[in-house]
């Protein structure tokens, strides 16, 4: 239990950790492995849980003082070095220095851009949305901070268009915002002036893609575009664009306030500070959890309860369905580790699956996902997602043959760094991962010609759109336009 | 997945038909002068015309619980676009209907931990309990189901929402309650306990976030801390002519 730790010590993390002297994880060791949050962004969320998105809320605790010292105090390229030397990585998944990537926004063009991407909908992940519906005044002052330190004057927040409830903290916060002062005109009396529009997306993955994410904006299919010229180069409406997370936005008032060091003092030499891990799954307490990056997966397992009584792990996703499962919990959550195992932190949604979870069926679901959200744009995602399904779904239905392994693996090659963006990489790392490590379970399916898991085939397949293969025995050949219909929703 | 795709519009007028309703007059108005009024607002909220298609798409969406075909050409001639250049962006998203909607739209989440957790069987309780599969709506237009990609609630796994609404650890006992009330027009609350609204109100909440009294005439004659819109900004810019490795000049890699 994280509360063990605490209540031996009798004080926040914080406090803790001066009076141990060690880090987070010798002094772990030395208190009997017990985990516990870490909260920077989520930190008014947890202290203020009954009204955390008002302004009056939100300023009362400390809220727009991290961006009232940059604006006031700090010259642009001052903020720029302070969140390089902080090393705070990109949120979202590719993890990308934040500092660095304001550096690529050339001086001498104007104007330009901040954009939000609050488009959240990697599977798995619920981080964003907790962010902007419960601290949407954290987001503004980290736009804001964003804002001055590349001298953009228009900042467009991207926000889901699933996302109701958010949208509307968010429009209420922005309008609190500009009553204050805190946007429009003369910035806290300075002559910086910053708009803020909020834009709803309508429903497509892809525009969580920053590229995509522009096209979008700019009232396009939301198609991502070819790089170089990055989008810090030439972004929105042609202009240098520094497209960034909700998470990693709201890491910045307390970087302005309290320095690089103290960023510093949580996670790893490559990935400072905490993370925000959405927990889901077989596990007692699904939630969002905020710890120090290099966490161990295990800590993080039992912050959210352990897995459900009596049931045992038996596969981990964890990074979003983009990254490539874990069967051990035996790793630290950090950018380095996880990619030196072979998968990736991504957006930090951590699935913990336990043994009743036939893996041919997540597989399909995860294919089918990215089968949906595929743009069209190019050949080997639009088409070899297309066939994954197929497959996956004959052999999930007991009609598999025997070399429908190594045909999915095939189309996972002929997917994987052919693609025009991360999507359809995306997509055949997931499913080589499940095919790769379960190889066996795919194989019992096409041997039973059944799946061995109870009712789950005939629950699948009555809720897939277009489901069921009828392909058995034939090579089944794309219907004209098939592929293109899974853009065009009725 | 075995037909080329039909025509939505036409689609659209044979539903009408069974159902028994007057197809739409397609050169009917569907923005009235208030609605215009608004599209104009929407409009001065960004830089280029251009980005306002979706949201006035929503706002089409809201007259007529999805998006006509006069609405459709409406939009285009607003934003002086073409309407097949409107239709093109409009296809792409998903929250964007192009065939006649019910009051209340049911998206059961079909991803990793709702599938894990069980929720593709609310599917078939949905099927059951008002007759209409994936993608259908029930004739006497007041419901819609669809399933739909993660909806960012997997810690209330498995989750559904209705009218965007969102339901958390729904059960086959709590989304026929839901059901059953919204057909006898009581009240059903969200897990944040917000109250479920109409698709078209909630297609209408969507076209006007974000307008600001800050914003509107004095937004758009204003430039930005002295920085003028450069001509590539101008409407008709198209961002195909980016994405070219000529004249990136990028410095990332």
């Amino acid at each position: 239990m994280p509360e063990e730790a605490r209540d031996r010590l009798g004080g926040t993390a914080e406090e803790n950790r001066d009076r141990l002297g060690g880090t987070a994880e010798e002094n772990r060791d030395r208190l009997g492995g017990t985990a516990e949050e870490t909260r920077i962004v989520k930190r008014r969320i947890h202290e203020y849980p009954d009204d955390s998105w008002t302004i009056e809320r939100a300023v009362d605790d400390g809220a727009y003082k991290g961006a009232k010292k940059a604006i006031t105090t700090m010259q642009p390229d001052e903020v720029i070095d302070l969140v390089k030397a902080s090393g705070l990585r990109g949120r979202g998944g590719a993890g990308f220095p934040t500092g660095v990537k304001w550096s690529f926004a050339p001086k001498d063009v104007f104007p330009k851009f901040i954009v939000v991407n609050h488009d959240e909908g990697e599977p798995g992940t619920f981080k964003d949305r907790e962010l902007g519906e419960n601290d949407p005044h954290q987001l503004i002052e980290g736009i804001t901070i964003a804002a001055w330190a590349v001298q953009a004057s228009r900042a467009f927040i991207y926000c889901r268009g699933e996302f109701a409830l958010g949208s509307r903290r968010l429009d209420r916060a922005i309008s609190d915002a500009y009553e204050r002062g805190f946007l429009g005109e003369g910035v806290f009396g300075s002559d910086f002036e910053l708009e803020i529009i909020l834009h709803r997306g309508a429903g497509a993955y892809i525009c969580g893609e920053e590229s995509a994410l522009l096209d979008s904006l700019e009232g396009f299919r939301g198609q991502p575009r070819l790089r170089p010229p990055f989008p810090a180069v030439k972004g929105l409406y042609g202009q240098p664009t520094i497209v960034n997370n909700t998470e990693t936005l709201g890491n910045l008032p307390d970087i302005i306030l309290k320095g690089a060091d103290w960023f510093r003092q949580w996670g790893t030499e490559k990935s400072p500070g905490t993370k925000v891990l959405s927990v889901s799954g077989h596990v007692n307490r699904p939630a969002n959890y905020e710890v120090p990056m290099g966490t161990s997966l295990a800590d993080v397992l039992e912050l959210a309860g352990g897995m459900r009584e009596g049931h045992t792990l038996k596969a981990i996703i964890p990074g979003g369905a983009s990254a490539p499962l874990l069967t051990s919990t035996d790793i630290a959550m950090d950018f380095e580790s996880l990619k030196e195992a072979g998968s990736m932190l991504g957006s930090g949604a951590v699935v913990f699956m336990d043994e009743t979870t036939c893996m041919v069926r997540n597989a399909l679901v995860t294919t089918e996902f990215f089968e949906h959200e595929s743009c069209g744009k190019c050949t080997p995602c639009r088409e070899g997602t297309w066939w994954g399904v197929k497959v996956l779904e004959r052999i999930e239905e007991g009609d598999g043959r025997r070399e429908d392994m190594d045909l999915l693996l095939d189309i996972c090659d002929g997917i994987d760094g052919r693609a025009f963006c991360p999507l359809g990489d995306a997509a055949a790392w997931a499913l080589r991962s499940n095919v790769k490590l379960f190889r066996e379970e795919f194989e019992e399916h096409v041997s039973l010609g059944r799946c061995p898991f109870e009712d789950e085939a005939k629950v699948l397949v009555g809720a897939h759109q277009g489901g069921g293969s009828g392909d058995a025995g034939v090579m089944p050949q794309p219907a004209a336009g098939a592929p293109s219909d899974a853009n065009t929703q009725p | 997945m075995t037909t080329p795709a039909p025509n939505p519009y036409e689609q659209n007028r044979v539903q009408r038909e069974q159902q028994g309703r007057a197809p739409r007059d397609e050169t009917e108005r569907v923005f009235d002068d208030e609605l215009r009024a608004k599209a104009a607002e929407i409009v001065a909220k960004y830089p280029n015309s251009r980005s306002a298609v979706l949201p006035l798409l929503f706002l089409a969406q809201s007259v007529d619980g999805y998006v006509t075909e006069a609405g459709m050409r409406e939009v285009a001639e607003i934003l002086g676009q073409t309407p097949a250049s409107v239709l093109a962006a409009g296809s792409f998203y998903s929250m964007i209907k192009k065939v006649p909607q019910g009051d209340y739209l049911i998206s059961i989440c079909r991803n990793i931990s709702c599938t894990h957790m069980g929720g593709r069987k609310l599917v078939g309780v949905v099927e059951e309990r008002l007759g209409i599969a994936d993608g259908e709506t029930t004739a006497d237009g007041k419901f819609t189901l669809e399933t739909a990609e993660c909806l960012a609630t997997c810690d209330g796994a498995p989750t559904m929402q209705i009218n965007y609404e969102d339901f958390y650890d729904v059960t086959p006992e709590t989304l026929i309650e839901a059901v059953d009330r919204l057909e006898s027009g009581r009240e059903v609350k969200s897990k944040r306990d917000k109250p479920v609204r109409t698709a078209k109100e909630i297609a209408y909440e969507t076209a006007v976030v974000g307008i600001y009294k800050k914003m509107g005439d004095d937004m758009k004659t204003r430039t930005t801390g002295g920085e003028v819109l450069p001509p590539d900004m101008a409407p008709g810019f198209r961002p195909s002519e980016l994405g070219t490795t000529e004249d990136g000049g990028a410095s990332d890699a």
